[in-house]
């Protein structure tokens, strides 16, 4: 091995580090800081400008910013479920060219992203209306953003009333409604958390179509999940006996045949709703009550046109048979209940006896 | 012709003296009775225990429901006619003064009726004699009378709600649904433990079909009748028989 003096030798030296840190200098800003787990930091340091926005093909302007304060308070950000989590495509800056043609677009392609942690809800989804409404064309059809928010994401039930006011946010007419209902002013005035919001009746994520003959059929069953409920009712001084008094009435014994054996046949015997309202439910007192006994009348006749008003006698009304209420029901009830085992001992003590008689006679003369 | 071969005194024919107990309009007026009361058990028990598996056999569906109420409804109507029919016959009759009447209640038949139980647990050794429908087949008759009654007024009633409740109360819709529930049952149990058991087990009785009783169960069982019959003939029951 020949060897140079020192002195000769640090002009190469000097060539080999500059090479090495010219390349360093290349090399670096790009990878450098990219730490793990500090993405929303570096994320950041672009997007807690208040005026980045971007603007898509169709004119779309989609804001960029993000309100650190707010991230910071959300249900992901504090667990380090970060920037990256959901916006996988974006691990670079400068980002690579964004192509979607609309906001909505952007929105559909993004939310997938949920399915990653949370696919029970993501699939129970695909089941819902909301879903069909989108195969079916409808783009606007809401997706998990929609309903649950996008950065900021908050828990969906605190407080409760943030319930019927998200699905207000599209359903607005719905939603004017039930505010204005029992259900309803009992959540929005005494945050009575008994009270069904929307989700309760409807479901959360495989939310079905309510005008089906299966949501249908099994309606009261979901009204009985609070009115058939002893505890609960007490509390409001209502009876816990409506659903298994209306499951013995001429409805509830139509509706209960269909629904043990027809589900899918479409019905038109009276579930609860047909007479109490659906979203405008009222108490029974209040005026504008369809039950209320002054509409009692007009409530039966959309589905028996031109009865008389003696037909809302016929009804029941979820009271148990008394003698104040339903006074002929009451005595033909009585009759029965004493009439029915009395022909039954009389005849089969009678038989019995005749029975017996001949039996023995028959015995005697035989032998 | 070829002549008869005298009978050996085996081949003899035995004679039976026959003596009439319902007419031909009462025979088809039992019949038709039957048979619409069958049909309307057949296709109304099947509605009222909707839950049992026999009965979701027999309604398999909705359709096939409709077709049962339709069925029934129509029957409904032919019993209708016939109580009409046998209502008008006794009116017609009672117009007449021709009413027979032994059919009606009366004080005896208490007394019968103490008397058979008294029988029936050892204290008396006789049946009580018995004329020609006794207390018992009186009891069928009226009890069925009634609840035939009961159970026209509540099916109709139930038929056509709109039109009664133009009349009367509602409050009666629910209580003609209970009560043609309800007395559906009690009749069809008052039918087979009492009415199948003296006509079938008793004894095989046939009269209501065949028109006629022989003279055994005549003396066995309608005695006071038969005294009657046999002391004063009429020229209808002579069967030929020679007299005894």
């Amino acid at each position: 091995m020949f060897k140079l003096p020192l002195t000769r030798r640090l002009p190469a030296i000097f060539l080999f580090a500059g090479i090495i840190l010219i390349s360093l200098l290349w090399y670096v800003p790009a990878r450098a800081s990219e730490p793990e787990q500090q993405t929303e930091e570096y994320c950041l340091t672009c997007h807690s400008q208040p005026d980045l926005k971007m603007t898509l093909q169709n004119g779309d302007v989609v804001p960029l910013f993000i309100d650190q304060q707010e991230l910071a308070h959300s249900v992901h950000s504090p667990i380090g479920i970060e920037c990256e989590a959901c916006h996988t495509s974006i691990t670079t800056y400068p980002h690579p060219p964004i192509t979607y043609q609309s906001r909505r677009e952007l929105s559909r392609t993004y939310y997938s992203a949920c399915q990653k942690c949370h696919p029970d809800n993501y699939t129970r989804t695909l089941d819902s209306m909301h879903a069909k409404a989108a195969e079916a064309g409808n783009l606007n059809a809401p997706i998990c953003t929609d309903c649950h928010g996008t950065h900021y994401i908050q828990p969906p039930d605190e407080p409760r009333t943030l319930i019927p006011a998200t699905c207000g946010n599209c359903h607005s007419q719905e939603y004017s409604v039930y505010q204005s209902s029992v259900h309803g002013n009992a959540l929005s005035q005494e945050s009575n958390p008994d009270v069904p919001v929307c989700t309760t009746c409807h479901g959360v994520h495989n939310i079905q179509n309510p005008l089906t003959p299966e949501f249908r059929i099994s309606e009261p069953d979901l009204c009985a999940s609070c009115h058939a409920n002893q505890s609960m009712m007490s509390k409001y001084g209502l009876s816990a006996d409506v659903y298994s008094l209306y499951s013995i009435s001429w409805h509830g014994v139509d509706v209960s045949i269909y629904k043990a054996r027809w589900p899918n046949v479409q019905h038109t015997s009276a579930v609860c709703t047909d007479c109490h309202g659906i979203h405008d439910i009222f108490k029974p007192d209040d005026p504008a009550s369809s039950v209320n006994p002054k509409n009692l009348l007009v409530t039966c006749q959309k589905c028996h046109p031109g009865v008389s008003p003696n037909w809302t006698g016929a009804w029941t009304g979820h009271y148990k048979v008394s003698l104040q209420r339903t006074p002929f029901l009451f005595y033909v009830d009585s009759f029965y209940s004493f009439f029915t085992p009395l022909i039954l001992w009389i005849v089969g003590i009678y038989i019995a006896l005749q029975f017996i008689r001949f039996m023995v006679d028959r015995v005697r003369s035989s032998l | 012709m070829k002549s008869q071969p005298q009978p050996t005194p085996a081949q003899r024919v035995k004679l039976v003296r026959t003596f009439p107990r319902f007419n031909l309009s009462q025979r088809w007026e039992h019949a038709v009775l039957l048979l619409c009361v069958a049909v309307l058990l057949t296709t109304g028990l099947p509605q009222k225990y909707h839950t049992t598996t026999w009965s979701q056999a027999i309604i398999t569906s909705p359709e096939r429901l409709n077709t049962i109420q339709q069925i029934h409804h129509i029957t409904a109507l032919v019993l209708t006619a016939l109580v009409l029919y046998h209502l008008g016959k006794a009116i017609y009759l009672i117009s007449r003064r021709k009413l027979p009447g032994d059919m009606l209640p009366t004080l005896q038949d208490i007394k019968d009726a103490w008397a058979m139980l008294l029988y029936l647990i050892y204290i008396r050794k006789q049946k009580p004699a018995f004329g020609k429908y006794n207390f018992e087949q009186k009891v069928t008759y009226w009890f069925l009378f009634f609840s035939l009654g009961i159970m026209l007024v509540s099916g109709y009633v139930m038929w056509f709600p709109k039109v009664v409740t133009r009349l009367i109360p509602g409050g009666v819709i629910p209580g003609a649904i209970m009560a043609h529930s309800t007395e559906a049952i009690v009749t069809l149990i008052f039918i087979v433990l009492f009415h199948f058991y003296h006509v079938h087990i008793e004894r095989l009785n046939l009269s209501i079909f065949s028109g006629w009783l022989n003279e055994e169960d005549m003396r066995t069982y309608h005695s006071l009748e038969y005294r009657q019959l046999v002391r004063e003939p009429h020229s209808e029951q002579d069967s030929g028989v020679p007299k005894a």
